[in-house]
């Protein structure tokens, strides 16, 4: 059993796909494959990563593209599973929040809101009480009915926060969640949440290569390269450590 | 709430909300079918009436008119038939409809496969409505033998769950069992006994009968209602344990892969 504080525990954890590039998973092609045996390659995303995030804690995860970030989220959920050694454990509920995944297109907003509060646990009653407040924080009075392939970017975006926040899932998983979603007004809005979850001991898993909302509010940081955990600190320290020995200028440091 | 990794707790008692839970992916599964409108329930009612009309138009020249009320003898196995090839198809497809919510909360693998029976089973209930009002216009010998009708219907569904737990698993692996499963359907639909008095397929393939589990449960179904009798009760414990034994084959193969399934789909 995890400890009550920890929220995510992973020990030696690594991840290796195995991916064909040409072909996909079909019974004809595999008989291709078969014959020519070609055609197979092994991507290691992520390498050995061992760290315990505690509980209310807002961890960053920063790295360059392709370095393994979003593969890690996937680990911790517990979508993935990691290669043979690897431990994985959770404690909690968690959502993950991230653009264009988590809603189907062809329902109501109040549909999938439905859909996805009660997969996180709520019973119908509490999210008959709660629904209000969701559409409420999400700014989407008018939209309420509309399909969700009909919202723009952030207005998706506005509708995931909302049911992350009001459906009381302790984990956010969220990957790449706010670059340049959602307008100032509702960035205030998430900042106050941000700064709750401290207190209401939620956990924030926050990825990104903007760096600017995990300035403001991670207590520790982890910097990833090619699939290795490279250094976890504060923000002040993985910065220098990044600036001393990394030269990679996809990492931007803007706003 | 404590959850464990990623779903993979497996249970079959319902906790706190699960049952609702499932429900409510099930309404979603079956509004997405239809169309979420009111005109779209008249059609998936309308469907099977036109394929009934059609083969009867058809059978009831070029065959037996021996067979009693053969209008409602070709009704009574379509309607199961249809069942089973819609659940099995839709099943296939399931994990993959749903990766949605797979990728971003836990959703527990056995509550997306129980929705998409169950969004299955709608459409074969209102369907089964109509069938009981078509029989109505037939002199039947009604008898309370019709009462052990849920006993093959629960059989189709356990055999609809398993055989769409299976496809479900070498989906992930071979994105073209669908098409496979279409011309296996396609074949499968003659060696049942729907246009056919029994005899004569199985007395010419006497191990058909026990291949197919459709084959005993559709000529049980007719039996309680066109026949006033009840099933003959070999034929239901065979069914039942071929249907419980893809279920077994089912579970085991979803456990061991479902995991890939985020991955490959």
């Amino acid at each position: 059993m995890p400890d009550n504080d920890i929220a995510i525990k992973l020990e030696n954890v690594s991840k290796t796909f195995h991916i064909r590039d040409k072909t996909s998973n079909s019974l004809v092609s595999s008989f291709g494959n078969m014959i020519s045996g070609r055609d197979k390659r092994t991507i290691e995303a992520v390498k050995n990563v061992s760290l315990e995030i505690k509980k209310g804690e807002f961890f960053g995860i920063v790295g360059a593209n392709g370095s393994g970030k979003s593969t890690l989220l996937h680990l911790m959920s517990g979508v993935y599973k990691p290669d043979k050694g690897g431990q994985t454990s959770m404690n909690g509920s968690f959502i993950g929040l991230s653009l264009g995944l988590g809603f189907n297109n062809e329902l109501t907003a109040r549909e999938n809101v439905y859909v996805n509060a009660s997969v996180l646990g709520l019973p119908v009653k509490r999210i008959n009480k709660k629904f209000n407040k969701i559409i409420e924080f999400a700014e989407l009075q008018d939209f309420v009915n509309t399909k969700v392939k009909y919202f723009s970017r952030g207005m998706r975006a506005r509708l995931a926060f909302a049911i992350a926040v009001h459906a009381e899932a302790d984990i956010f998983l969220m990957d790449e969640f706010f670059g340049g979603v959602g307008d100032e007004r509702f960035k205030g809005k998430s900042d106050k949440v941000f700064e709750e979850s401290i207190v209401k001991g939620r956990t924030i898993i926050h990825v990104s290569h903007n760096l600017s909302t995990i300035k403001k509010y991670a207590q520790r940081v982890m910097l990833m390269h090619k699939g290795e955990c490279l250094k976890i600190g504060t923000v002040e320290e993985v910065f220098l450590y990044y600036q001393k020995t990394l030269k990679i200028n996809s990492l931007s440091v803007d706003r | 709430m404590t959850g464990r990794l990623g779903g993979r707790t497996f249970s079959f008692l319902p906790e706190n909300n699960q049952l609702e839970r499932i429900w409510i992916i099930a309404k979603t599964d079956y509004k997405l079918k239809y169309y979420d409108t009111f005109l779209g329930m008249i059609w998936a009612m309308v469907m099977p009436l036109v394929r009934l009309l059609i083969y009867w138009l058809v059978f009831s020249n070029i065959f037996n008119k021996k067979i009693d009320n053969y209008g409602l003898y070709i009704y009574s196995g379509l309607l199961l038939w249809m069942f089973f090839q819609q659940g099995t198809k839709k099943g296939i497809a399931a994990l993959r409809s749903k990766r949605y919510l797979m990728m971003n909360v836990k959703v527990r693998r056995l509550e997306i496969f129980s929705s998409s029976l169950i969004a299955s089973f709608l459409v074969f209930l209102s369907n089964f409505i109509v069938y009981l009002v078509f029989c109505l216009f037939f002199d039947l010998p009604w008898s309370l033998n019709i009462l052990y009708m849920p006993i093959m219907i629960l059989n189709v569904c356990i055999l609809i769950f398993g055989v769409m737990l299976i496809l479900a698993t070498l989906h992930i692996f071979m994105r073209d069992i669908s098409q496979i499963w279409d011309m296996i359907l396609l074949a499968w639909f003659w060696v049942n006994p729907i246009f056919f008095a029994k005899a004569i397929i199985f007395e010419t393939f006497p191990f058909l009968m026990w291949v197919n589990p459709l084959a005993g449960i559709i000529i049980n179904f007719r039996a309680t209602i066109m026949e006033g009798k009840p099933p003959q009760w070999d034929i239901v414990a065979y069914d039942y344990a071929y249907a419980l034994l893809l279920l077994s084959i089912g579970l085991l193969l979803i456990n061991k892969f479902y995991h890939k399934a985020a991955e490959k789909l």
